[in-house]
């Protein structure tokens, strides 16, 4: 649930990229942390998680303009995948705001890609929240592997066996050229406002 | 106690992480105290204008004493605003603190404050609700959790009204729906009876087929409207359901016979047939509905008949054999003993105790398919129970039955 803070006249709210181990969450952040260097407020703080780094920083998304006079403040987070990191992911998903599930195109990752997307369903169950109704959206990443000959599923095969019942936005993405990634964070952005809107009245 | 406390509460509510991060976007100057029932010193966390500066836990300080404050999960914390006169130790950024001081919980790094040995530890809440909600809806609609699509081999469609699956064929696939209803029917003497419908996530098909390799299909089923049906991996199920230990085998088709037993008792209340109210009349009550009994039972010798009090008399739901099993089953819900039903016993009953601990570190080891189809399989015999229910109240069968019985004893 997003924080009005009326002292600084902000809405603060949370986007969290999840998905399997080295799926490109972190390159994700990365490419938007040393890109849009415009809205990035503040440094980005990096904990070494085992497997995974865990990755924060603020983000204006200044083209959105105001809200009732307050600006938007977005928080962007990677989740540790592990399980033994059930503090951290409960801190970083409590009230999570909108949530971008980064699958990895690799045919070898097919299952953990479902394994990553049960869990986050738990996950957000743990913590009261319906997958089917956060902002919620998919991008399948390393779509540029392909050109090196790594077998690849297909798109239509992703959007089936992941999206078929969320029919969530769906983006392929090459986190590592930034294809993608500001289109991904865009259509979150998007439907965390949307939701936002509908859920302060405005 | 200081007497300007601003803000005050319980840590299992709003932990630290999450205070912090509370009065660091309010930009607040002030102390924070941590008060734990374990320790007698409480910790001290200095904020300037929403952020951490110092700390102190025990004979630690600084960051150091702030990281070992995150072990502390439960007990209070008291919030009063004012200056803060302390020597700035912690530089950190608020949001690093945080995230750091959890890994470190996490990887074990941190010690958790905990009670002493010996102290109390609560009891899981016992489940409250006896009965499954009625719904006077006579088709209730199931749906399943998630399609786990590693063993989902093949996909069909199916138009509105084609049939799937046709009573009394042969067949022993397994469906998921992946998109879409479908219709159980089931035929009567008196034509054919819509038993429930079934949507995304619901399995069509028995997984007793796959153990015994009896593979007559039970009923027919018909799409509603469009529906993508997702055909498992019967190789993979068969596999995983040979490898089971044999008890969970026999609980399995234990729990088929139930749901082929009620749904039979919908299609003879149905047809107006009310002979199955037989089955009580030469047994005795062993367990009464809703009765504390946390054990689970496997016939040895004799019979059993589960049967819930309706508000037209006692309903047989099950009839149980040798093989079969009563009782508490820990993982499943029936709508059945011993919350809502009662069992009824003939008098040469043999029974053995089931080890529900193996029980259900086999149900843990389950692949969260044939785990879904198994809760489905329960999901089901519970709405085959409220179908048959609320048919068997309107039925005034119990009403003929007494009247019958009167006629016999005069």
């Amino acid at each position: 649930m997003a924080v009005v803070n009326l002292k600084k006249r902000q809405i603060e709210c949370k986007i969290v990229y999840y998905g399997p181990a080295r799926c490109g969450k972190t390159t994700n952040l990365e490419y938007i942390h040393k890109t849009f260097t415009q809205n990035v407020r503040g440094e980005m703080i990096s904990i070494d998680t085992e497997g995974d780094r865990t990755l924060f920083f603020d983000f204006l998304p200044l083209e959105i303009g105001q809200l009732k006079g307050c600006d938007v403040r977005v928080q962007l987070y990677t989740v540790p995948g592990q399980m033994r990191y059930a503090s951290t992911r409960k801190l970083v998903l409590r009230g999570a705001d909108g949530v971008v599930f980064v699958a990895d195109s690799l045919e070898v990752r097919r299952e953990q890609n479902m394994l990553a997307l049960k869990d986050l369903q738990q996950n957000l169950r743990d913590f009261n929240l319906n997958i089917f109704k956060i902002p919620l959206v998919m991008q399948f990443n390393k779509r540029d592997l392909e050109d090196a000959g790594i077998p690849l599923m297909s798109l239509e095969q992703m959007e089936s066996e992941l999206n078929r019942q969320l029919k969530v936005p769906a983006v392929p993405a090459a986190a590592l050229k930034g294809t993608g990634v500001g289109k991904a964070l865009q259509e979150c952005l998007r439907l965390v406002l949307r939701s936002l809107q509908q859920e302060l009245n405005f | 106690m200081s007497s300007n406390l601003d803000l005050k509460g319980r840590l299992s509510f709003l932990n630290l992480g999450e205070l912090l991060q509370l009065i660091g976007s309010s930009g607040a100057t002030g102390t924070l105290k941590i008060i734990s029932d374990f320790t007698t010193a409480p910790g001290v966390i200095f904020i300037e204008n929403g952020n951490a500066v110092n700390a102190s836990m025990a004979n630690l300080s600084g960051l150091e004493a702030l990281f070992g404050l995150f072990g502390w999960s439960e007990g209070w914390f008291e919030f009063s605003l004012g200056p803060v006169n302390c020597v700035k130790t912690i530089n950190k950024g608020r949001m690093e603190i945080i995230l750091d001081a959890l890994r470190l919980l996490d990887e074990g790094k941190i010690e958790k404050l905990r009670p002493a040995a010996g102290a109390i530890i609560e009891a899981p809440a016992a489940p409250t609700a006896k009965t499954p909600p009625r719904r006077a809806d006579l088709s209730p609609l199931i749906k399943g959790p998630l399609v786990d699509y590693a063993y989902v081999v093949d996909e069909e469609s199916f138009y509105d009204g084609d049939e799937i699956v046709r009573e009394g064929a042969h067949g022993d696939w397994i469906w998921v729906i992946l998109e879409g209803a479908a219709e159980i029917i089931k035929t009567t003497p008196s034509g054919p009876l819509r038993l429930m419908k079934v949507g995304d996530g619901a399995f069509l098909g028995s997984v007793a087929a796959l153990l015994s390799g009896d593979n007559v299909r039970g009923a027919t089923v018909v799409a509603s409207g469009n529906i993508q049906l997702g055909m498992l991996n019967s190789q993979q199920l068969t596999a995983e359901i040979a490898s089971l230990p044999n008890e969970f085998k026999g609980l399995i088709k234990s729990l088929d016979n139930r749901l082929h037993f009620v749904t039979h008792i919908v299609t003879e209340t149905h047809v107006h047939n009310g002979s199955f109210l037989k089955l009580i009349q030469d047994k005795k009550l062993a367990l009464k509905e809703g009765q504390n009994e946390d054990r689970l039972f496997q016939i040895r010798e004799g019979e059993v008949v589960v049967a819930r009090n309706t508000e037209s008399g006692y309903l047989p739901l099950a009839h149980l054999q040798k093989g079969d099993f009563f009782g508490n089953i820990p993982f499943l819900t029936l709508g059945h003993e011993p919350h809502a039903a009662a069992v009824f016993s003939s008098g040469d009953l043999k029974l053995a105790v089931v080890d529900t601990v193996a029980l259900q570190g086999a149900q843990q080891r389950l692949s969260p398919t044939l785990r879904h189809i198994i809760e489905h399989l329960a999901a089901c015999i519970s709405a085959t129970t409220l179908v048959a229910i609320n048919l068997f109240n309107k039925s005034g069968l119990s009403r003929e039955r007494r009247i019958q019985d009167g006629n016999a004893t005069l």
